[in-house]
């Protein structure tokens, strides 16, 4: 009977040093002790190279796969491709002469001038490795000029913010996690509000009136508020709205404008 | 040679679950290699082997992960602890209570992840991840994990062919 008794204690002691281990680490995580961060680099440090070999495995096998194997349907690609082209000539036409306009009314381009000379770009070498954050791995840290809260995109718009640049690899939060928060405002009607993550593959666009005219569709950019996006990012465009007699705001979700579950390579915006 | 064999399984089992896993994600789901791993060093190692394991996959998980440093720490760490201490009271060969005890552990670490989010993150959480994403990540570790157990009693076999026999319950 004393040996089981003992044994309890002994259990007891056992979860309690698990639990305030545990609780100690998110205490210190919540600090942003530095400790912390040495764990975390030195841990992407050993993995990196390991996530860039199968990352390269996967992308050249892919890659193998779609140009050799996959040719029946290539001619009438072709064909697409071609009427696809010739009206991406005519949209950029249209943009120049728009980005001309502006930059002769506002002087407003002048800063996406210096995004071209401050830009780093980077490969996703890895994901989350729980799967319940949505967080990828870049291979570039702070060797390269990056640094925590710096903007992520890609060439269709936002993508995530980097929470921790370790030395040669940085850690990107999505847009879609339930972390991640970003001051937007719509492209026509300019009326502002928050997109936050909800964990899956959507975000939901907080905090805009009952009273705003919002449409399935309306594109979403950032604000420029909150200092990390520069305004004028797209975000993502409005797949449902939905009001509610009684209440302030509208509920709006929010498809992003990148497809997130199939990013390679992105954009750092230094500072 | 048994630890060098444990560090190459880790490096492999993180760098699966971080780059070609996505591949097999299932309605945005991919499977939980880390937590089956702790589920087996439980069942298979000494009691305080199992909780080592289960604290120091945890703590690199956590550490590969952008989330709170902690979490996965406390999931597998009272995985490990649980599996390490009544693993003598269940009986725990066989694909079924495998499987059972992977659902269970799945929904746990799911839980605690559930309760960091919406505790001391005060984040968003999907809205189908208690009734829609979880039990689908539970129902996929169950389906992987008793094959997982084969690979890993094959490898542990190799690497300890004569102090190891997990089928014959002897624990290292």
């Amino acid at each position: 009977m004393p040996n089981k008794g003992n044994k309890n204690k002994k259990n007891i002691v056992l979860v309690f040093a698990i639990l305030l281990f545990s609780l100690a680490l998110m205490t210190l995580n919540v600090k942003q002790e530095k400790g912390v961060r040495f764990l975390d680099s030195m841990t992407g440090v050993i993995l990196s190279p390991f996530q860039n070999f199968f990352t390269q495995t996967i992308q050249s096998v892919s890659d193998s796969i779609n140009h050799y194997l996959f040719l029946v349907d290539v001619s009438r690609q072709n064909d697409q491709l071609k009427l696809e082209v010739q009206r991406l000539i005519n949209e950029k036409n249209q943009l120049i002469e728009h980005l001309a306009s502006q930059k002769r009314l506002a002087k407003l381009m002048a800063y996406e001038d210096d995004w071209e000379n401050k830009t780093v770009v980077a490969s996703v070498i890895g994901r989350d490795a729980t799967q319940w954050s949505k967080v990828v791995v870049i291979n570039k840290g702070t060797q390269d000029g990056v640094a925590d809260h710096l903007a992520v995109i890609t060439d269709a718009g936002v993508i995530g913010q980097v929470i921790h640049a370790g030395l040669n690899t940085s850690k990107v939060l999505l847009i879609v996690d339930g972390r991640s928060a970003v001051d937007a405002l719509f492209q026509d009607s300019r009326v502002s509000g928050v997109v936050v993550g909800m964990g899956g593959d959507e975000c939901r666009l907080k905090f805009v009136p009952n009273t705003a005219d919002v449409k399935v569709g309306d594109l979403v950019l950032s604000s420029g508020l909150g200092g990390i996006f520069p305004k004028g990012l797209i975000i993502g465009k409005v797949s449902q709205v939905a009001r509610k007699k009684q209440g302030l705001f509208q509920e709006i979700t929010l498809i992003p404008s990148s497809d997130l579950s199939r990013l390679e390579e992105v954009l750092v915006l230094l500072p | 040679m048994y630890y060098f064999s444990q560090v190459l399984i880790a490096i492999f089992l993180f760098s699966a679950q971080t780059t070609w896993l996505e591949l097999f994600s299932f309605g945005g789901v991919t499977p939980d290699l880390i937590l089956v791993w702790v589920v087996y060093c439980g069942v298979r190692c000494s009691r305080a082997g199992g909780i080592g394991a289960g604290i120091t996959l945890g703590l690199l998980q956590d550490s590969l992960s952008g989330g709170l440093l902690g979490v996965n720490t406390l999931s597998k760490g009272l995985i490990a602890y649980f599996f390490s201490t009544l693993k003598d009271k269940f009986f725990v060969e066989g694909v079924i209570p495998i499987g059972i005890f992977l659902v269970f552990s799945s929904i746990f670490d799911g839980l605690v992840f559930y309760f960091s989010m919406a505790t001391i993150l005060k984040g968003e959480v999907a809205s189908g991840f208690l009734y829609q994403l979880l039990p689908v990540c539970s129902i996929y570790n169950a389906l992987i994990g008793p094959f997982m157990f084969v690979v890993l009693d094959r490898i542990d076999g190799w690497v300890q062919p004569k102090t190891s026999n997990s089928y014959m319950g002897t624990t290292r």
